[in-house]
C-alpha cells in the first residue's frame, strides 16, 4: 500500500532531481570530455618518441623548416610530463637540444643546451602563450593546456563537422589569460580527439585555428600524425608532421636530464 | 574674335549670365564627389623605385608608420605614479581602431631579456603589471638602459622621460588617431607633460588643418578684396563682376579637377588661393579702365567696348604667362604638383574669358541711374594719383639712380640666391607654437628620436645576416652613424645577438660581442626564438629567411638636409669599407622619401622656371614685336624673383616644396604690370606721338590700374600671414612681395629706362586719333 502511495511520488522526486541536476551533469559532461580529449592528445601511452617535422609558412607562402626528434614520458596521466627535444635542421642549429618539465601545478621548467658555446641554460617558462621555436604553436599548444584552466560549457552534443559527429565544446578562462578569452573544440565523438579548435581574443574575433588534419592507429593508439595552427591574424601558418611513432619505449627520468641534454640518448636519437 | 565675345557680351548679357551660371552648376555639382588625398608620399609617382623599395621594406620587416606618445617630467618619470599612468594609457591606446595593438612599443607591452632565478635567461614583459614601489620604477628604467634594443627609444637616460611608440594601419589615419590619444592622456595625466609627435601625424594633420586653413582663408581673401574694391570704385553693383568671375574660376577649375578623378592634395587644395586673385587682377584693369572714361563716353556700351579694346591684348598676354608659369609645373616628376600646375592654368584661362564675358554682361545690366555719378573726372585728385604722379616725377629726375641702383639691388641678390638652402621638412610645415612642433621639440631634446629610417642589407642567399662579417659590419657602421648628432640611436640584428649572447653568459659584459662563428649566431637567435622572444620582434630586423637585415636608424631631426648628411655618412662609410660580398645596401623610410621628393623637386622645378622664362620671354618677343621690348618687360619679373629668393637666401628660410611652387606664382604674376605697362605705353605712344606727352599719360590709366591690383592683392592675403601653417604664410608673404615688388619695378625702373633710351624705344610719330582705336581690327 504505502509502495503504491509512494511510487508516484518517487517518480516525481527523481525527475526534480533530474531536472536539478541536468545543467550541472551536463557542465560535468563537457568537463570530462575536455579531459578525455586532452589525455588522448597529450598523454598518449607512458612514453613516447616522434620525428617532427615543422613547415612554418609565412602569409606569402615561403616556407621555413624545423626537424628535431621529441621523447616524452608521462609522469601521471594528465599531471607531470617531460618533453626532450632535440633539434636536427636548420644545420646551424643541429645538436641544440631542449628540455621541458612539465608540472602538474603549472611552475614548468626549461632548459636549452647551446652546442656552439657548450652552455646549458635554463629558460624562463612563465609565458606558455610564447611562441615554439617561432612557429605558430605556442608552448601550451605542443604540451596542452590543462582542462582544469577554462570553463567548459558543452554548445553541442549532436554536432558536425565533415560529416563527422562531435561534440562543440566552448572554454573561457577561469583567469584572464592574454592567450585567448574564448575556445571552440571540435571533439570527433568516436575517437575523443579534437579535430579543430577556435581562438577567439577578447574583440571576439577569431585569432587562431586548430587542426587535427591526420589521424591515424599507431600501436593501437589513436594519434594525429599531422596537425596544423593557422594565424588567422597575422595570416601564417604551421603544419607539423609526425613520423617514426614510437609508444612505451620504457623511457626513464634519467634521461630527461641535463646531462643528456649535452649528450643525447643514442639508442633513441640518430 | 574679341568683337565677337564683347559684341554678344554687350547685346545678350543675360544668356551670357546663364550660361555662365549653368556651367557653373554644372561644376559644383562634381563637389560632393571629392576625393581627398593627404599623403606626402604620394608626393612620389606610385612605381618610384624609392617608393616601392619603402613598400617592401616595410612588408619585409612587418613595419607599419608610428605615431610617438612622450611622457616628460623634468624630476624624473620613472614614479609609480607616472608609470601606471603609462600603463592605463597604453592598455586604451591598444584598444584604439586602426592602431597595430601588437607591435606597440611601451613598458608595458615590449619584451625585455633579463636575467632570472636560478642563473635562467627570462624573456617578459618590461612592465607586467601596475607596480607599486619607487624601486621597481628605477629598476625598469636600468632595464631599459641596460637593452640596446630599447634604450634611448622607450626611455630617456635621464629617466626625464618615457616613449610609446603605436603603429598605426595606414598613415591616413595618424590624425584621427592622434586625437583619440590626446583623449585617453586627458583621462589619466597628472602634472608631467604629454606630447604626440611623429612624421605621419604631422604629415595627416597637416592635411587636416590645411582644409580648415583653406576655408577660412579664401573667403577672408575675397571679403577683404570686395572691400577694397568698393573703396576704389565705392559701386557694390560693378565690384560683384570680379568677385563673381573669381568664385566661377574656382568653381570650374576644381570642379574639373574633381570630375577628371584626380584627388584634391596638399597642392591642389591651395588652387582657390591661386586663382582668386590671378582671376581678380583682370577684372580691376576691365573696372579701373571703365571707371577712368565712362565720365568721358557717357555711354555704357561705348566705354565697354573702348576698356575691352585697350585691355585685351594685354589680357590674354598676362593670362598666357600665368599658364606659361604654371603649365610648366606639370614638367616636374611630382604628380601632385603636375596636377596643381594643369588645374591652376586651366582657371587662369578660364578667368580670362570670363573677365571678357562676365564684365561687360554685368556692366549692362546695370541701370544708368546707377551709374550716374560713377567714373573719374578728369581732374579728380586722389591719393592713388598723387602717388602716381610722385612715382612719375621721381622716376623721370632721378632715372639713373634708380637704374643704378636696380643693378646693385640683382647683384646683392644675386648673393643671397647662392645662400639658399634647400631644406624641407613637414613637421616645420607648422608653427614653432604649434602642439606638433611643441611635441617635436620635447621628444627629440629626450629621446632617441622620433624620425625613423632604414637602412636594409640585403643578401645574396637565405642566412646571409647570419655571417659573422656581415654582422659585424653592420656594427661598426652603426658606430659610425651615431657620431652624427641627430643619429639618436641605431638599432638592429647585431643588437639583438650580443644582447642575447650577454645574458646567455649572465649578463657577463666581456660577452657583449658578435662572435666569428656563424654557427653561434644561429644558436643565439633561435634561443631568443625558444625563450619566449616575439619572433616578430625579431623579423623587424631580419627577415625569417634570414636574407636581409634591416637597421633602424632613428633622427632627432627630420629636415631633410640633416637626414641627407646621415645617408651621405653612411654612403661615405661604405664607400670606404667595401660592403661584405654579395651584400647590398639601401634606405627605407619617410625622412629619406621626403628626401627623395625634394631632391625631384628642386631638380623640376630649376628646369620647368628657366623653360618657362625662356617660353615668356619668346612670348614677349613675338607681343611687341621687338626683341628689346621683349627683354625690358622680363625686367620687373627678372627683379622680383631674384629680389624674393636672394632675400629668402639671406634670412636663411629653406627652400622647401611652397617656396619652390612659388616660383611659378612670381614668374607669372611679376611679368602682368610689365606687360600692361608697356602694351598699354605703347598704344598711348601712337595717340600721343611724343615721349612726353605718352610718358605722363601712363602714370594715369594704367598707373592706377596696376597700383589698385598691387594693393587689392596684397592686401587681399595679409590674414594668410597669421595662419598656424607655414607654407600659408609664405603664400600670403609670396602674394605680398611680388605685388610690392613687381609693382615698384614696373613703376620706377620701366619709366628710368624709357626716360633713358626714348629716343630709341618712343621715337616720336605722327598721333593717331582717339575713335581710331575703338574700332577693332582682327
Amino acid at each position: 500500500m504505502r509502495n503504491f502511495y509512494l511510487q508516484p511520488l518517487r517518480g516525481l522526486m527523481l525527475l526534480a532531481l533530474a531536472l536539478m541536476l541536468a545543467p550541472a551533469v551536463s557542465a560535468q559532461d563537457a568537463v570530462e570530455l575536455m579531459k578525455q580529449a586532452h589525455l588522448k592528445l597529450y598523454y598518449a601511452g607512458d612514453d613516447g618518441k616522434a620525428e617532427v617535422v615543422m613547415h612554418l609558412i609565412d602569409k606569402g607562402g615561403k616556407e621555413r623548416l624545423r626537424e628535431f626528434t621529441m621523447l616524452r614520458i608521462d609522469n601521471a596521466d594528465g599531471g607531470d610530463q617531460k618533453y626532450y627535444t632535440y633539434f636536427k635542421k636548420p644545420s646551424d642549429v643541429s645538436r641544440l637540444s631542449f628540455m621541458v618539465h612539465k608540472s602538474a601545478d603549472g611552475n614548468d621548467s626549461r632548459w636549452i643546451y647551446v652546442p656552439a658555446v657548450d652552455l646549458v641554460k635554463p629558460i624562463s617558462a612563465d609565458d606558455k602563450n610564447s611562441s615554439f621555436v617561432g612557429s605558430d604553436f605556442t608552448y601550451e599548444d605542443v604540451s596542452g593546456r590543462h582542462w582544469s584552466e577554462d570553463k567548459h560549457t558543452l554548445k553541442d552534443a549532436n554536432g558536425k563537422l565533415d560529416g563527422k559527429d562531435v561534440y562543440v565544446i566552448e572554454s573561457v578562462p577561469v583567469k584572464e589569460y592574454k592567450g585567448f578569452a574564448r575556445k571552440v573544440s571540435y571533439i570527433d565523438k568516436a575517437l575523443m580527439i579534437p579535430l579543430k579548435e577556435e581562438y577567439f581574443d577578447k574583440k571576439g574575433e577569431m585569432v587562431r585555428i586548430f587542426r587535427a588534419d591526420k589521424i591515424q592507429d599507431i600501436e593501437g593508439i589513436t594519434t594525429v600524425t599531422s596537425r596544423s595552427i593557422e594565424n588567422v591574424k597575422k595570416g601564417s601558418r604551421t603544419v607539423v608532421e609526425f613520423t617514426g611513432i614510437d609508444y612505451n619505449l620504457g623511457l626513464t627520468d634519467e634521461l630527461f636530464t641535463e646531462r643528456f641534454l649535452k649528450n643525447p640518448p643514442r639508442e633513441y636519437i640518430q | 574674335m574679341k568683337k565677337l565675345v564683347t559684341e554678344f557680351s554687350i547685346k545678350h548679357p543675360w544668356v551670357v549670365l546663364g550660361m555662365a551660371t549653368l556651367v557653373t552648376i554644372f561644376f559644383a555639382f562634381q563637389f560632393p564627389n571629392i576625393k581627398i588625398d593627404t599623403d606626402p608620399e604620394n608626393m612620389l609617382p606610385e612605381d618610384e623605385p624609392v617608393r616601392l623599395f619603402h613598400e617592401h621594406t616595410k612588408e619585409n620587416f612587418g613595419l607599419s608608420d608610428f605615431i610617438a606618445v612622450g611622457v616628460v617630467k623634468e624630476s624624473g618619470a620613472f614614479t609609480p605614479e607616472i608609470l601606471n599612468r603609462v600603463y592605463n594609457i597604453t592598455n586604451e591606446i591598444l584598444d584604439i581602431e586602426g592602431v597595430i595593438a601588437d607591435d606597440v612599443m611601451a613598458p608595458s607591452t615590449v619584451d625585455d631579456i633579463k636575467q632570472g632565478p636560478g642563473g635562467s635567461l627570462v624573456i617578459e614583459p618590461l612592465m607586467a603589471e601596475e607596480i607599486t614601489s619607487s624601486e621597481e620604477a628605477t629598476n625598469m628604467l636600468g632595464r631599459i638602459k641596460d637593452n640596446p634594443i630599447l634604450r634611448g627609444k622607450l626611455a630617456s637616460d635621464d629617466g626625464q622621460a618615457v616613449a610609446i611608440f603605436v603603429p598605426i594601419e595606414a598613415k591616413n589615419m595618424a590624425h584621427r588617431i592622434s586625437q583619440e590619444v590626446y583623449k585617453i592622456i586627458d583621462k589619466y595625466k597628472g602634472d608631467e607633460k604629454y606630447y604626440v609627435a611623429g612624421l605621419p601625424m604631422a604629415e595627416d594633420s597637416f592635411g587636416a588643418e590645411m582644409f580648415k586653413q583653406m576655408a577660412f582663408s579664401a573667403p577672408a581673401a575675397m571679403i577683404i578684396i570686395f572691400l577694397l574694391l568698393f573703396a576704389f570704385f565705392r559701386k557694390m553693383k560693378i565690384i560683384i563682376a570680379p568677385m563673381v568671375v573669381a568664385m566661377m574660376s574656382v568653381i570650374w577649375s576644381m570642379g574639373l579637377l574633381i570630375l577628371t578623378g584626380n584627388t584634391v592634395h596638399i597642392m591642389s587644395s591651395m588652387i582657390p588661393i591661386f586663382l582668386i586673385p590671378i582671376a581678380v587682377l583682370n577684372s580691376i584693369h576691365i573696372i579701373s579702365e571703365f571707371h577712368d572714361h565712362y565720365k568721358r563716353y557717357k555711354h555704357k556700351d561705348a566705354t565697354i567696348r573702348h576698356t575691352i579694346n585697350e585691355l585685351f591684348v594685354p589680357m590674354l598676354f598676362t593670362s598666357l604667362t600665368t599658364v606659361v608659369g604654371f603649365v610648366s609645373l606639370a614638367m616636374t616628376p611630382i604628380p601632385p604638383v603636375q596636377v596643381f600646375g594643369i588645374f591652376v592654368a586651366f582657371g587662369v584661362m578660364v578667368a580670362w574669358f570670363l573677365s571678357l564675358t562676365i564684365n561687360p554682361a554685368i556692366g549692362m545690366l546695370i541701370s544708368t541711374q546707377t551709374l550716374k555719378d560713377f567714373g573719374r573726372e578728369d581732374d579728380t585728385r586722389g591719393m592713388l594719383v598723387s602717388l602716381m604722379h610722385a612715382f612719375r616725377d621721381f622716376a623721370h629726375g632721378h632715372y639713373k639712380a634708380i637704374i643704378f641702383g636696380s643693378l646693385i639691388i640683382m647683384a646683392v641678390a644675386g648673393v643671397g640666391l647662392s645662400m639658399i638652402i634647400v631644406n624641407d621638412n613637414p613637421v616645420k610645415w607648422f608653427k614653432t607654437s604649434h602642439p606638433i612642433r611643441q611635441a617635436d621639440l620635447a621628444m627629440n631634446s629626450h629621446l632617441a628620436g622620433t624620425y625613423m629610417n632604414y637602412l636594409v642589407f640585403e643578401g645574396a642567399s637565405a642566412d646571409d645576416m647570419k655571417r659573422p662579417e656581415v654582422a659585424s659590419y653592420i656594427e661598426r657602421l652603426q658606430l659610425d652613424l651615431v657620431k652624427d648628432e641627430i643619429v639618436g640611436a641605431t638599432t638592429g640584428l647585431p643588437d639583438i645577438i650580443k644582447k642575447v649572447r650577454y645574458e646567455l653568459f649572465g649578463a657577463d659584459s666581456s660577452a657583449l660581442f658578435i662572435p666569428e662563428s656563424q654557427d653561434e649566431i644561429a644558436q643565439l637567435l633561435f634561443m631568443f626564438e625558444m625563450s619566449g622572444g616575439d619572433p616578430d620582434d625579431l623579423f623587424k630586423f631580419v627577415t625569417p629567411e634570414y636574407d636581409k637585415a634591416n637597421l633602424w636608424v632613428q633622427m632627432t631631426a627630420g629636415d631633410n638636409k640633416t637626414v641627407s648628411r646621415v645617408v651621405k655618412r653612411a654612403e661615405d662609410y661604405i664607400a670606404r669599407n667595401p660592403l661584405p660580398e654579395g651584400i647590398q645596401a639601401h634606405w627605407a623610410g619617410l625622412p629619406y622619401i621626403n628626401i627623395e621628393w625634394q631632391h625631384q623637386m628642386v631638380s623640376g622645378m630649376r628646369s620647368s622656371l628657366l623653360g618657362s622664362f625662356v617660353m615668356v620671354l619668346i612670348m614677349m618677343i613675338i607681343l611687341f614685336r621687338s626683341f628689346i621690348w621683349g627683354l625690358i618687360s622680363m625686367l620687373p619679373l627678372t627683379i622680383t624673383i631674384m629680389a624674393i629668393y636672394g632675400f629668402i637666401g639671406y634670412i636663411g628660410k629653406p627652400y622647401d616644396m611652397p617656396v619652390a611652387v612659388l616660383s611659378s606664382l612670381t614668374l607669372g604674376l611679376s611679368i602682368d604690370f610689365a606687360i600692361h605697362f608697356i602694351e598699354r605705353l605703347r598704344l598711348t605712344h601712337r595717340r600721343c606721338g611724343n615721349f612726353a606727352d605718352s610718358y605722363k599719360e601712363i602714370f594715369e590709366g594704367a598707373g592706377r590700374a596696376i597700383s589698385r591690383n598691387v594693393l587689392v592683392i596684397a592686401i587681399g592675403f595679409v590674414p594668410m600671414l597669421f595662419s598656424s601653417l607655414v607654407p600659408y604664410i609664405t603664400v600670403g608673404a609670396f602674394f605680398l612681395a611680388i605685388m610690392l615688388v613687381s609693382g615698384l619695378v614696373t613703376m620706377l625702373l620701366l619709366p628710368a629706362i624709357l626716360k633713358m633710351f626714348n629716343r630709341k624705344l618712343l621715337p616720336a610719330c605722327e598721333p593717331e586719333p582717339l575713335h581710331n582705336t575703338i574700332t577693332v581690327t582682327e
